[in-house]
């Protein structure tokens, strides 16, 4: 992949920072962290039921599966582009996969979805291209598009996996004490890290996201870098959508609404801003565990769904509020390194 | 689309052969001539959709996410997006729902405009003055407003029985549908502010170059939450027509309306960057998507597929404005 894109003009490597502006990018993953740790620590104290394994096995679970979405989403936002198909994609995907598993193995079924997942972000990145039609409008239409096909799919029907204990592993069984969704978005969030932090590709894209007319400029190929980058968050969501129908092994075609937000969201909670030019992958990844978590515990307080998304709502403002203050901070160092 | 200030007319210094202005009429009024050749397609292949009563539908419809649409352009053209309006078209429905066998209809539908555009205000000021970037904190905002409304409902469907107030979204006036006379008024109304009013005008040169409006000194956090109110007004409206059609209100009742808002502004031409962007490209979005829909309801088009082809529609809609640009520059001939 990397060979590919290898321009002549690869941008040289970034200096290191000053102190404080490593301070605040390590502090960004963490602030999540904190909040995390916070919650656990109140929940504790009211309703110790929260800390039992059962409970945080499935907050890990439901955070790791919105996780590989937002991991996709990230790179996604790197480039500076959103994608709002991931929810309907999800969907279609995870349809497929409970119906080729009646009909082929069990490696072949993820083997095509996950081809199924790239080939619907490559259409998505030629649209955007080729067609030049922007990207939150190509997607929109995606989303459309890719909901129907999933509800046209399984004819409005649902599908059931049973008898089918290998595939329903992917969800329940263990490594090293740890859920296998959880290790399955671990290993995610190194190849797209590795990606993203030390291939040419990875630095075309924060490239692109930080400043297009120069990438072009530069020589950078950018039609091919978007096509990739699609792909990628087409295949991560096809993965989410694989790890849902193991866990839930009860599909239909409405599954995923509101999924392309909630990746936005997580990735905006992990720190990476919606300007493009970087991504922070651990933060996202730490985003979908506070979202879990939080919803966990809103459940266990037996919390009105309503009031659920209130909490959701302050809580998206609450870590902007943050992250406006931390950018206001480093511009003021910037601009005091300059003079 | 005399809203356009357009640059290219200080170029038509010699006259045009007619090969130029079909050109011309065809990359600046793309989706106008789209909706033309579709509507008078299906004039001539189905017998329903030309029935007056069809049309009339057609138009009622439309003016739904029409009305919402167009104040959605002007926040547009100023170069954000309010993707709440879903949430606060639910709220304002469930608040006058709430109120309305207590007062009268008309003070009903003064409070829900005002409210509407009170908590446009709130967006507006969450996104100025906290600095958010609009997208994350109308989505946001989203969610507080649609808590807020099932917390007053009580996840409730509030029913509306007054029949005035019915008579708002299923009734007529002078023959037209009334839920498509306030569209249109509010067209109106809204092209005279962009096109006479100070702020109107602060809109588009916000939405081309924040910065360099800042510089020339034009306030540009009032003008952006000005714009945000008036897609908070618009909504309120557009919550006063759906209420009274639909005879009920509760939070979701406008489910996914921030996209089909968006397309219907995005189809007609407006750009998401800012800075361009004209209301009757709106309109005609808007009216578009109506007779899609509706098209695709006389031909037996199944639920499921109707997705698909609205998907379609957009990608194919939004691909021709692009070559558009492509061409556009050759045709004008500067």
């Amino acid at each position: 992949m990397e060979t590919q894109i290898a321009s002549p003009a690869a941008p040289p490597r970034d200096k290191p920072l000053p102190f404080i502006l490593r301070f605040f990018q390590v502090f960004e993953s963490l602030g999540v962290l904190v909040m995390l740790l916070v919650l656990f620590g109140v929940m504790a104290a009211i309703k110790p039921v929260y800390l039992n394994v059962n409970n945080l096995n499935n907050i890990v679970i439901t955070g790791s599966i919105i996780a590989v979405t937002g991991l996709g989403m990230t790179i996604a936002v790197a480039m500076g582009d959103l994608d709002l198909s991931v929810g309907s994609n999800q969907a279609l995907t995870a349809c497929i996969a409970a119906d080729l598993l009646t009909r082929t193995s069990m490696p072949l079924t993820i083997g095509a979805t996950l081809l199924i997942g790239l080939m619907i972000g490559v259409v998505n990145g030629m649209i955007i291209s080729r067609l030049k039609v922007p990207a939150f409008v190509a997607t929109l239409g995606m989303m459309s598009v890719l909901r129907g096909a999933a509800l046209l799919y399984t004819d409005g029907q649902s599908i059931l996996i049973m008898g089918y204990d290998d595939f329903a592993a992917l969800n329940t069984s263990k490594v090293l004490g740890l859920p296998m969704p959880f290790i399955i978005a671990l290993v995610t969030l190194l190849v797209f890290y590795v990606l993203l932090r030390h291939t040419p590709f990875g630095r075309h894209v924060c490239a692109i996201g930080g400043n297009e007319n120069a990438a072009r400029a530069t020589g950078l190929r950018i039609g091919l870098t978007r096509v990739i980058v699609f792909g990628l968050v087409g295949m991560a969501a096809a993965l989410s959508g694989i790890m849902l129908s193991a866990q839930l092994l009860f599909v239909d075609g409405t599954l995923g609404k509101g999924l392309e937000l909630q990746a936005i969201a997580v990735t905006v909670l992990g720190g990476t801003s919606l300007a493009g030019g970087g991504g922070n992958l651990p933060g996202t990844l730490l985003g979908a565990l506070l979202i879990a978590a939080i919803n966990s515990a809103l459940n266990i307080l037996k919390v009105p769904p309503f009031y659920q998304y209130l909490a959701l709502g302050l809580l998206l403002i609450l870590a902007l509020t943050l992250d406006t203050a931390r950018r206001a901070v480093i511009k003021r160092v910037v601009s005091g390194g300059v003079r | 689309m005399t809203a356009i200030t357009d640059a290219s007319a200080l170029h038509e210094a010699q006259p045009r052969g007619p090969l130029y202005w079909i050109q011309r009429i065809l990359t600046q009024y793309t989706i106008q001539c789209l909706l033309l050749v579709v509507v008078i397609g299906l004039s001539l292949t189905n017998d329903n959709f030309r029935q007056e009563a069809n049309i009339l539908s057609v138009l009622r419809q439309a003016s739904f996410a029409g009305i919402g649409a167009a104040g959605m352009t002007l926040l547009i053209i100023n170069g954000a997006f309010d993707l709440s309006v879903a949430g606060l078209l639910g709220l304002c429905g469930v608040v006058l729902a709430q109120v309305l066998p207590d007062i009268n209809v008309l003070p009903t539908v003064l409070l829900t405009v005002v409210l509407g555009t009170a908590l446009g205000v709130a967006n507006g000021l969450v996104v100025t003055k906290i600095k958010i970037p609009a997208f994350i904190a109308t989505l946001g905002m989203m969610y507080v407003y649609l808590a807020i409304g099932f917390i007053i409902t009580d996840g409730q469907v509030v029913p509306v029985t007054n029949k005035a107030f019915r008579n708002i979204g299923t009734g007529d006036f002078l023959g037209l549908p009334i839920p498509f006379v306030i569209m249109v008024v509010t067209y109106v109304v809204l092209y005279g502010i962009m096109q006479y009013t100070t702020y109107g005008r602060f809109i588009r040169a916000v939405g081309s170059s924040e910065n360099a409006s800042f510089v020339g000194g034009i306030p540009v956090d009032r003008v952006k939450i000005f714009a945000f109110a008036l897609v908070g007004l618009c909504t309120g409206l557009a919550a006063v027509a759906l209420t009274g059609y639909l005879s009920s209100a509760q939070p979701i009742m406008a489910e996914g309306y921030e996209l089909r808002v968006i397309a219907a502004a995005v189809v007609g031409g407006t750009s998401l960057k800012g800075g361009s962007g004209t209301l009757f490209g709106t309109f005609t979005g808007a009216m578009f998507f109506t007779v899609i829909n509706n098209a695709l309801n006389l031909f037996n088009v199944g639920a499921y597929w109707q997705y698909v082809a609205v998907g379609m529609i957009i990608i194919t809609a939004l691909g021709i404005e692009a070559l558009r640009h492509r061409f556009g520059g050759v045709f004008r001939g500067t």
